[in-house]
């Protein structure tokens, strides 16, 4: 009986015990489709996606440079209602505190763009090929750029090299002073001077040009004035650019990576996006946020009037200066002329930033508010121009030469030579400074442009010397990081 | 040796052949000597041929043709099975014991079975009858209330939707549905027809240690309907109609209430009135009435089950069509589902059981919740728009700042609303059970779930007049998923007996696999900008160039398990069990791959024992002790892997390209979350077994706890598109608790039965460490661009919320002076404006001052069952009640032109009007700032189901067909003080649970129907 109850049980024995031994091929599975970072870059293809990637955060910029106007005196905050978007409203009004979730979002996505710029660095050395420098020039060129406008809002940020930040990092790693982290951006703008292409291979790509131009705004903010006349000299003898012939239309959709754009966020209307995450949408987000409110007419499209320029803004053009009316947009003589309608939001102004609102006949996928293609011209030769001007002549290196590349931007404003500035000295940088203003209205540079010149405190109401000259680092952050990190002065 | 007897007994009846004569008799209760209708009455023949009877109204059977020693076996729900032994004619006298004083019915306990006397694990039951008499329209409703310990929240009221079971409290943030096994295999409830299900079992305790890692949120072992050895075809039809309306409509400001309200509020912020002239408006619009409307439902069901000596079997076939009260077609929910039980003895030691359940569910579904719902518009839109403009048309909502660009008109929403979703699933199970000696017994079992599911949304092409929802190029998305798994089974079980020593030893393994793949794809431009057209093969448009249109996942994941349990009883008295599970899952890191999961249960029959020595009262008495360790793998799939599944998509020359980036972030040495569950019980039966306690304490700790997405830092990249932060081992937190539950049964005559049941559980939860350098997590959502309004944190029950706590409203401009400065938080106070405590002193208001408001895990959930019968009437009600859990109001949205709830009639306006709602103005104010003016108390008493009906005999099998008509009501009333639509509603998640958002309230429901028993 035993024997026979030993013999039927057997089968079973065998049937485990075979059970055991496949138990390293049954669970050692190879997850389905996926590819394992850490073990990428093993072909020219694999950096250029990865390049690719670090490109993409530059599009999450939008809020940056709507914050660079909002919180300056060029605009009001605007949209619905006094709490609509309350981070936007605070910064406007100086008001703004560590609990903030669109300087959250700043400082998020711009340590995001910091990351995979550094991931391609981390594995700089892992596979050789061809033209592997120009895509580790660009990675570089990225991450400077990324850095540079974390150390403009929030001082002293975290450095960590070629290499991705780790959780873990925040509790150890403390804030480079503001000159370490300049030294890394300078570091990383003179490795892509030198290896970037003269011409970028692909519209949308950073040159060499580029490089320079950011690298003398670099030089410009920490006041290094013979570097940065230097180095834009350099970009200007290049002769690559031009100001293009009419103001107007290097804002439509024709005058897109034109004879005058340096750098530019390149923008598409191709794909949907939600407010679920914007910093996803591969449309210029603040062209909506900047839109006319409940509007109904030719040209433009619709938006959430933020972003709204003042009647001080409008009114500081003179008389035919073609840039008044190209940069801002008169919406009540606008309706009175064509018949549109629009409505009335919170600190309506009757102006909108003409520049980036949005524009009729883009396809508008998705949510057409947050999906308008505008992209957003990052660096004009213009500013190129008023930078080596104000190099030249804060560092008293040459008026001449400053009031030569002021007058060139007068020119093209005017459409003549009576419009020259012929002062020298410190009346020329209140000319050059107030030029940047008036050439630059809109694009994101004012709030800094004040701050850098010391000129904040007077032209901005609210504004707190020795507080708002940074913002304040994200209240979670300062959580994360468990006493590793200090919050910003007087905040 | 009980059958030994039964087998002699046999012999003889055989060998007694000729000597045949008709036999007759009653059949009666033992405890009252009623008669007993309906009882099954066979004589299985040696050459398994079946012959037999029912009794009739007064109990009576007569049988011909019965040889003389003959065994006579008596069956019938709810009473132990009865065998006897025919010597004469009769008339004999057969006395069945219910099953109420048996303590002999055996349960399911996971690999085997255990008679409910001794088992040494705290578990619950739920049998067809209480499922019948819920009517639930899905299974989980049967739980509420009926079993102590489990906690079933509604997602929403729309029908088809999902379910959350929480088996003694919340113990991670992440999955927390138990484990549901269906005949033996990995299953899941959401798709089963009620009236299928013969019992659910429930294991709470380290008695579920037998699932090792998959057992820690506790075990629901569902048994399907089977037919019965010996017993005539039985047809049972049930069927009903029903008429739904909403449980509840919110008290909404009427259109001159809302203008007078609004022109206060644009005077207190500065600006024009909008309604200079607020008389003649009336009430408007009843936006809430023109949303919900009466829907009906219907359900059908069949089932023809029986069996031979050899075979049993059980058919059914089922319809659900339930209707939504919002939306009524827009919102449907269609189950189609046909079974099939078959039990075969292949061998007098080869059994067979095949198991099939096939099911088609078509759900349409409407916006539900939070921003953009059809509710949420229906609280919002403004009281003074018509529905339809003079020609006919939806009424636009206006795009003005007031009114926001969210809100729209609900019914033109409604109306263009266009989704499909079709599933066809089709699982069971095929075991086979060897006994090749005696005491031994192998089964071989493989369960198995197929689905494949189609779902398709239809965006048109139309404009709300600048709203977010406008779609300016219409487009269809379409989906298929196929989902996969089986389980396999290999175990052996073994009995012995030794003296007064019992040993069941049961070990195998079982191997379970999981895959399946999902196809995406969306089509531009559809034809007509019609619903009839909407399909990928017509609408041809794409994207620009660069954009993709299509996407894909798959997965394929594994787990390896052995275990073993030993189950030890002297005299039935002492018992004790030990179980192991060895788990390898392809869930975790490389480091941690393989896992143990130990466990005792230990009980004491103290009725047993000589020195208990019973009144009379004290009929039977246990007591038991468990403690075990579980796992839970519910984590995100290839946590420990860094997979490049990131967003990267950019624009070089004009066209979107798509790069590679890294996803979310990775952990290698994600590992199983740990539960540790001690749990000791009593077992009371008193009074003649009239009525039963059960009361168990325990104490749960959960360890390891596997947190996803725990938030991190940003400077790790995890805000970059398609990035996220890791999941990680990070956390323990612990549940204490109480439960009892009383079950009292009387017959108080004949005709007058009665039966009383009470449950209860409480529950405290506690955090006891978060390892992620902060000490908390934070989640949910409250308001726009708010911080986050719930953590978990050391020392406070899981996801409590987190906020201002306030102390009344500021009457006049010297208080505001008084108190510290509120700035911080968005705007200085003025009078009228919530006042905000200064928590930890510093003379200022900022977030450093927020605390515990509350927290969405009641304190006590119980619940009330009354049954009466009295001759051919019955009458039932279940109610429900979850006491101390707080719920945060948040479908507001707070724009100034927006329709409000009534309270703010309430509202300050001026010195000693209140000190409860603030002040209504357009500018900026911090008193929309998440404080405990948000947070409500949720408690609620719910009557889940009131019904009376009455039964008829039918003429038909001896008088033991019955036909039972009733009308029976679900949800027909909830008291509370919450001001929501449905305190019971959640959406379930952990950390950012016990948010309002506008849930879809759950349906009241009127039915009538009837159970006919053929």
């Amino acid at each position: 009986m035993k024997k026979i109850i030993a013999i039927r049980i057997l089968p079973v024995l065998i049937l485990l015990l075979a059970g055991t031994a496949c138990e390293k091929d049954f669970i050692d599975r190879a997850p389905l489709y996926s590819i394992d970072s850490e073990n990428y870059f093993n072909a020219e293809d694999d950096y250029y996606n990865a390049l690719i990637a670090a490109y993409d955060l530059l599009q999450a910029t939008y809020v940056n440079v709507m914050l660079g106007e909002i919180a300056s005196d060029n605009t009001l905050c605007g949209g619905e209602s006094a709490t609509d978007v309350i981070g936007f409203q605070q910064i406007d009004d100086m008001v703004h505190t560590p609990v903030n979730s669109n300087l959250r979002d700043i400082w998020n996505w711009m340590f995001a763009g910091v990351n995979r710029a550094s991931y391609i660095l981390e594995f700089a050395d892992k596979t050789d090929f061809p033209g592997k420098t120009q895509i580790l020039a660009e990675a570089r060129f990225l991450r400077a750029y990324y850095h540079f406008e974390l150390v403009k809002w929030f001082g002293p940020i975290p450095l960590k090299g070629d290499a991705r930040f780790e959780v873990g990092d925040e509790a150890s790693l403390p804030r480079a002073p503001v000159e370490e982290v300049y030294a890394a951006i300078e570091a990383d703008l003179g490795y892509a001077v030198e290896n970037l292409s003269e011409n970028a291979p692909q519209v949308g790509r950073a040159s060499a040009n580029a490089a320079r131009a950011l690298l003398g705004k670099v030089y410009l903010y920490q006041e290094r004035f013979s570097e940065a006349a230097t180095i834009l000299e350099n970009l200007i003898n290049t002769g690559q650019y031009q100001l293009a012939d009419d103001f107007a239309g290097i804002w439509e959709m024709s005058g897109e990576n034109g004879a005058e754009s340096v750098f530019e966020v390149q923008y598409s209307d191709a794909e949907g996006a939600g407010f679920g995450c914007l910093q996803c949408s591969e449309g210029n987000v603040a062209v909506g946020f900047n839109g006319i409110r409940n509007y109904s007419g030719p040209e433009y499209d619709g938006g959430f009037s933020f972003n709204v320029p003042v009647e001080e803004a409008y009114n500081a053009y003179e008389v035919g200066d073609s840039r008044q009316d190209a940069s801002i947009l008169d919406i009540e003589a606008w309706a009175e002329e064509t018949g549109a309608t629009y409505g009335v939001g919170y600190e309506h102004t009757g102006y909108y930033n003409r520049k980036y609102i949005a524009r009729k006949g883009d396809s508008n996928i998705g949510d057409q508010n947050l999906t308008n293609p505008n992209n957003y011209r990052a660096i004009r030769y213009a500013d190129v121009l008023l930078m080596a001007a104000e190099a030249l002549n804060r560092g008293q290196i040459s008026d001449e030469r400053a009031r030569q590349y002021l007058n060139q931007v007068r020119r093209r404003a005017f459409g003549d030579m009576d419009h020259d500035i012929s002062a020298s000295g410190a009346a020329l940088t209140d000319f050059i400074l107030n030029e940047r203003r008036l050439e630059l209205m809109g694009e994101g540079h004012r709030f800094f442009d004040l701050v850098r010149t010391g000129r904040a405190a007077g032209a901005i109401p609210g504004f707190v010397p020795g507080k708002h000259e940074l913002f304040p680092v994200p209240f979670e952050e300062i959580q994360f990081s468990n006493g590793n990190w200090q919050q910003n002065p007087n905040y | 040796m009980k059958q030994i007897t039964l087998f002699a007994l046999l012999l003889l009846a055989s060998t007694a052949w000729g000597q045949n004569f008709t036999v007759t008799g009653v059949v009666q209760d033992a405890a009252n000597g009623d008669p007993l209708i309906g009882v099954n009455v066979v004589l299985p023949a040696a050459d398994g041929t079946v012959q037999g009877t029912i009794t009739d109204f007064e109990g009576r059977f007569e049988l011909a043709d019965v040889p003389k020693g003959a065994s006579l076996q008596f069956s019938y729900i709810g009473y132990q099975r009865k065998e006897a032994v025919i010597e004469t004619g009769g008339p004999i006298i057969v006395e069945m014991l219910a099953d109420a004083e048996s303590l002999e019915e055996v349960v399911v306990i996971g690999y085997g079975t255990q008679r409910k006397r001794d088992l040494t694990g705290a578990v619950s039951l739920v049998g067809s009858e209480t499922i019948e008499e819920l009517k639930p329209i899905k299974i989980e409703q049967a739980l509420q209330g009926t079993t102590p310990g489990v906690n079933v929240t509604q997602q929403s009221g729309s029908p088809g939707a999902g379910l959350d079971i929480r088996i003694r409290g919340v113990s991670t943030n992440g999955q927390n549905a138990p484990l549901v096994i269906i005949d033996g295999y990995q299953s899941d409830l959401n798709t089963l027809n009620p009236s299928d299900i013969e019992t659910i079992t429930v294991l709470k305790d380290a008695q579920a240690a037998v699932y090792g890692t998959i057992g820690a949120n506790g075990v629901i072992l569902v048994t399907t309907k089977s037919g019965r050895k010996n017993q005539a075809p039985q047809v049972s039809y049930n069927a009903y109609l029903g008429l739904q309306e909403s449980s509840r409509l919110l008290p909404l400001l009427n259109a001159t209430e809302y203008a007078l309200l609004l022109n206060e509020s644009y005077a207190a912020g500065g600006q024009d009135l909008p309604y200079p002239n607020a008389s003649g408006l009336g009430t408007g619009t009843d936006w809430q009435a023109e949303v919900f409307g009466t829907a009906p439902m219907s359900s059908h069901d069949v089932t023809i089950s029986g069996g031979s000596d050899r075979v049993t079997y059980s058919f059914s076939g089922s319809h659900l069509d339930q209707e939504g009260i919002i939306g009524g077609r827009k919102s449907a929910f269609r189950r189609n589902t046909a079974r099939l039980n078959l039990g075969i003895d292949l061998a007098d030691n080869l059994k067979l059981q095949v198991n099939n359940i096939y099911t088609y569910i078509d759900r349409d579904a409407l916006n539900e919740s939070g921003l953009g719902s059809v509710l949420f518009n229906g609280l919002n839109a403004p009281p003074t728009l018509q529905v339809r403009d003079d020609s006919g048309e939806f009424t636009l909502v206006p795009n003005t700042p007031g009114l926001g660009i969210e809100v729209i008109n609900p019914l033109a929403q409604i109306a263009n609303t266009f989704n499909d979703y079709d599933l066809n699933k089709l699982n069971g199970q095929v075991s086979l059970d060897y006994t090749p000696a005696e005491g031994l017994t192998l089964t071989g079992r493989v369960g198995y779930n197929t689905s494949v599911s189609r779902g398709k949304t239809f965006s048109k092409e139309l404009s709300y007049g600048g709203k977010v929802f406008d779609v300016t190029r219409s487009r269809v998305d379409q989906n298929t998923i196929n989902d996969n798994n089986y389980t396999l089974d290999l175990y052996a079980t073994y009995v012995s007996a030794f003296g007064r020593n019992n040993l069941t030893f049961t070990g195998g393994t079982t191997v379970f696999k999981e895959f399946g793949r999902g196809l995406f794809a969306s089509g531009f431009d559809v034809p007509n900008n019609d619903w009839a057209f909407a399909d990928l093969s017509l609408a041809l448009g794409t994207s620009p160039t660069g954009g993709r249109d299509v996407g894909s996942y798959a997965y394929d994941e594994r787990r390896l398990s052995y275990f073993a349990r030993a189950q030890y009883d002297y005299d039935g008295k002492y018992l004790l069990s030990a179980m192991l599970r060895r788990d390898a899952s392809t869930k975790f890191g490389p480091e941690n791959r393989v896992a143990y999961f130990p466990s005792f249960t230990a009980g004491w029959i103290i009725s047993d024992e000589g020195f208990f020595n019973p009144d009379g009262n004290f009929n039977f008495l246990k007591l038991r002790v468990s403690y075990g360790v579980l796992g839970n793998d519910q984590i995100v799939n290839n946590g420990y892997i860094g997979t490049l599944s990131g967003e990267a998509t950019y624009v070089f020359g004009g066209a979107l390209v798509n790069g590679t980036a890294i996803g979310v972030l990775p952990n290698p040495a994600l590992q199983w979350e740990e539960a540790k569950k001690f749990d000791v019980g009593l077992d009371v039966d008193l009074f003649d077994y009239k009525l039963n306690i059960t009361a168990d304490y325990f104490i749960n700790t959960r360890d390891n706890l596997l947190i996803s997405n725990i938030p991190v830092s940003g400077i790790t990249g995890t805000s970059a598109p398609g990035a996220a932060s890791p999941t990680v081992n990070a956390g323990s937190v612990q549940n204490r608790g109480l439960e009892m539950a009383f079950t009292y049964k009387k017959r108080f005559s004949d005709d007058f039965r009665m039966s009383l049941g009470y449950n209860f559980t409480t529950l405290s939860n506690e955090v006891l460490s978060v390892n992620n350098g902060t000490g908390f997590i934070e989640g949910g959502a409250f308001g726009v661009g708010q911080l986050a309004p719930s953590r978990m944190e050391v020392g406070q029950p899981i996801g409590y919320f987190y906020g201002y706590q306030t102390d009344g409203i500021f009457q006049n401009l010297s208080e505001v002076e008084a108190h510290p400065s509120q700035a911080a938080l968005g705007a200085e106070a003025v009078p009228g404006d919530l006042r905000f405590v200064d928590i930890n002193g510093d003379g200022v208001i900022t977030p450093d001052d927020r605390t515990y408001l509350g927290d969405p895990i009641p304190e006590v959930t119980m619940g009330f069952n009354v049954n009466f019968s009295f001759k051919g009437f019955d009458f039932t009600a279940y109610t429900f009640a979850s006491l101390g859990q707080e719920m945060v109001r948040n479908y507001e949205r707070s724009l100034s032109d927006v329709n409000r709830l009534n309270y703010v009639l309430d509202r300050w306006t001026g010195e000693g009007s209140t000190n409860e709602v603030p002040r209504v103005t357009t500018a900026a104010t911090s008193n929309n700032v998440f404080s405990d003016f948000y947070v409500e108390d949720a408690s609620f008493v719910r009557l889940q189901n009131v019904q009376l009906g009455y039964t008829f005999n039918l003429p038909w099998r001896n008088g033991a067909s019955t036909l039972r008509v009733y009308g029976s009501a679900n949800n027909l009333l909830t008291l509370t003080r919450y001001q929501g639509y449905d305190p019971a509603a959640s959406s379930g998640a952990p950390i950012g649970g016990g948010i309002d958002f506008g849930f879809y309230p759950i349906p009241k429901i009127y039915m009538f129907g009837l159970n006919l028993n053929l």
